[in-house]
């Protein structure tokens, strides 16, 4: 086993190279992570994640923009390829699969893949429909697959208004299913209005949102391991 | 003075009775697809069709202008990509592009622009459309229609997230792509100026500040903008959806005669930074107040557009086509009373 100052030596690299938006060095991180046998899920959430946590607040005091978003995206994937297959599953008391798409109309999906790159890292069961998607389609596969979570996304208001349609019909189908709706257009009065569970109105946002859901997740996590 | 005097007679920065209210985007409703018995599908391939639907806002709701197209497409269609106009749905989708023309960074510097680009596409049927809606309503309302910007027909011809990646790490390669969209857009607002149009409207939707920062903005949007706009002899909108108050600036050195904002502008703090000639158009949220909202909040909607000291009141976005007759009618009504009261 790595000592702590190994340790916090590679999360720091994993970090940054988040937020320097260096895939390189995100790869060599978690690779030094695996050689020294290091938890994987932990190099994620120290590492990848919380370089994550710094770039939304950079985005927010708008030093950061979107492009500098997607490559801190690319980096934190680069790192993720490599820790994934060493991660243990994580016993959090959800089972943790989502539905997740752009609908039918819209062929913009920066947002809804920044959220499922959070999924992604929570180590959610990722179902992608991709973008344009045909309404019914999510509510089939949320059937097909009975994930918890279902998330919609639209960046036109011109595509947006098909959400309410999808919404009640998982709904009506399976009213324990949570929905996240997401977009620029949208808003928490439309969310509360066509019984939306969350809302997210950017790739920001979205990210927070995410963010702090997997943040949580983290903390019930440590909570756990504190415990035993 | 009716409508179209009003309306023109702002873009010369001449007096008039009161702030218009108009839009260079499209405002078609279901409320005048319906009384046409035509389908919103159907619309954007028949100019005949959509020349008819564009001048129903006026004629039932005295809205001032008439705007085609209604798509986001036309110059993507003609540069060679597929477009989607979802035939067979039940309600109300707006074409998309299916294919992109782009699918690598190589392929950045190879795309050239078809022959004769002001021909291909729907581009004939739109100048078409002009001609019928001009002359339909054309001495009652100014007749507009609307290109995209550089930056915002680059993020349709290839994949958006790689374009807005390349605009940071490889600017140059980008710039380049950029200064040739706008060769293509020029065409095609010179079509639409030959078929008479009175203002064209610039929507470079994608290049907000929510998404781009203002220094982006200056040294890779703000060139190719400024290159379309120079060629066009009409009057001319640029619209940015999106929070723009760091460019509002930046948006009236690309040299247009009007800005246009949205909601997320603050129109009193843009004001006071661009000074009392500038035209600055907006900034109603075109859903959430003007479809989903009460009548009351259409009308202090429209009373504070006007307070914060906007040009003319004139939507964030394209108009919704469910939006209530009854919302159309107070935005109207209350434009009347109020929009001379400054």
């Amino acid at each position: 086993m790595a000592d702590e100052a190994r340790k916090k030596e590679i999360f720091e690299k994993l970090r940054n190279g988040v937020i320097q938006y260096d895939e390189d060095a995100c790869r060599e991180g978690a690779q030094e992570a695996v050689d020294a046998g290091l938890d994987a899920n932990e190099a994620i959430f120290d590492g990848l994640v919380s370089g994550m946590e710094e770039v939304g607040r950079l985005f927010e005091a708008q030093e950061y923009f979107v492009p500098e978003i997607l490559m801190c995206a690319d980096a934190l994937y680069a790192g993720l390829d490599i820790l994934k297959p060493h991660c243990k599953q994580m016993d959090l008391g959800v089972r943790g699969s989502v539905v997740i798409g752009t609908v039918e109309g819209d062929v913009h999906d920066i947002g809804k893949n920044l959220v499922k790159m959070m999924f992604d890292v929570a180590g959610f069961h990722v179902y992608d429909l991709g973008r344009d998607v045909p309404l019914d389609k999510f509510v089939d596969e949320q059937l097909k697959t009975d994930s918890e979570l279902v998330c919609l996304s639209a960046m036109m208001t011109t595509s947006m208004v098909g959400m309410p349609t999808v919404i009640e019909k998982i709904k009506a189908k399976n009213p324990d299913c949570m929905i996240m709706i997401g977009g620029a257009p949208t808003s928490k009065d439309l969310a509360d209005k066509w019984g939306a569970d969350g809302y997210a109105e950017d790739a920001s946002n979205a990210l927070k949102e995410a963010i702090k859901m997997v943040s949580f997740l983290k903390k019930l996590r440590d909570e756990k391991a504190a415990k035993q | 003075m009716n409508s179209r005097e009003r309306v023109l007679k702002l873009f010369r920065k001449e007096a008039i009775d009161r702030v218009p209210c108009f839009s260079g985007m499209g405002n078609i409703t279901e409320t005048g697809i319906t009384k046409l018995g035509y389908k919103f599908a159907g619309i954007h391939l028949d100019a005949k069709q959509m020349a008819d639907t564009a001048a129903t806002t006026y004629k039932l709701f005295g809205y001032e202008c008439g705007v085609v197209p209604v798509d986001l497409c036309v110059e993507a269609e003609a540069m060679g990509c597929q477009i989607n106009v979802y035939p067979h749905a039940e309600g109300i989708l707006y074409p998309t592009i299916k294919e992109k023309l782009i699918h690598n960074e190589t392929e950045m510097d190879t795309i050239s622009l078809p022959a004769n680009l002001g021909a291909q596409g729907r581009v004939p049927l739109l100048r078409e459309a002009i001609r019928l809606l001009k002359a339909d309503i054309g001495r009652d309302v100014a007749v507009g229609s609307y290109v995209l910007g550089p930056f915002t027909l680059a993020g349709q011809i290839m994949e958006l997230n790689d374009l807005l990646k390349l605009s940071f790490k490889k600017a140059d390669k980008v710039a380049r792509l950029l200064d040739l969209m706008a060769d293509a857009i020029i065409i095609v607002a010179k079509e639409y100026e030959k078929a008479g149009v009175d203002y064209i409207t610039v929507r470079e939707m994608g290049a907000t500040s929510d998404v781009l920062s203002p220094r982006v903005f200056k040294s890779l949007i703000l060139p190719p903008l400024q290159k379309v706009i120079k060629e066009l002899s009409v009057f001319s909108v640029l619209h940015i959806c999106g929070k723009t108050n760091d460019i509002v600036t930046a948006m009236m050195e690309a040299g247009p005669t009007a800005i246009s904002v949205e909601q997320k502008n603050d129109v009193a703090e843009s004001r006071k930074k661009l000074g009392d000639a500038a035209l600055i158009f907006g900034n109603f949220d075109a859903y959430n107040v003007l479809v989903s909202g009460s009548e009351e909040l259409v009308r202090s909607t429209m009373r504070k557009c006007i307070d914060d000291g906007v040009s003319a009141v004139w939507p964030g976005c394209d108009i919704w086509p469910t939006v209530p007759p009854a919302n159309m009618e107070a935005m109207m009504d209350e434009i009347n009373k109020y929009g001379g009261k400054r």
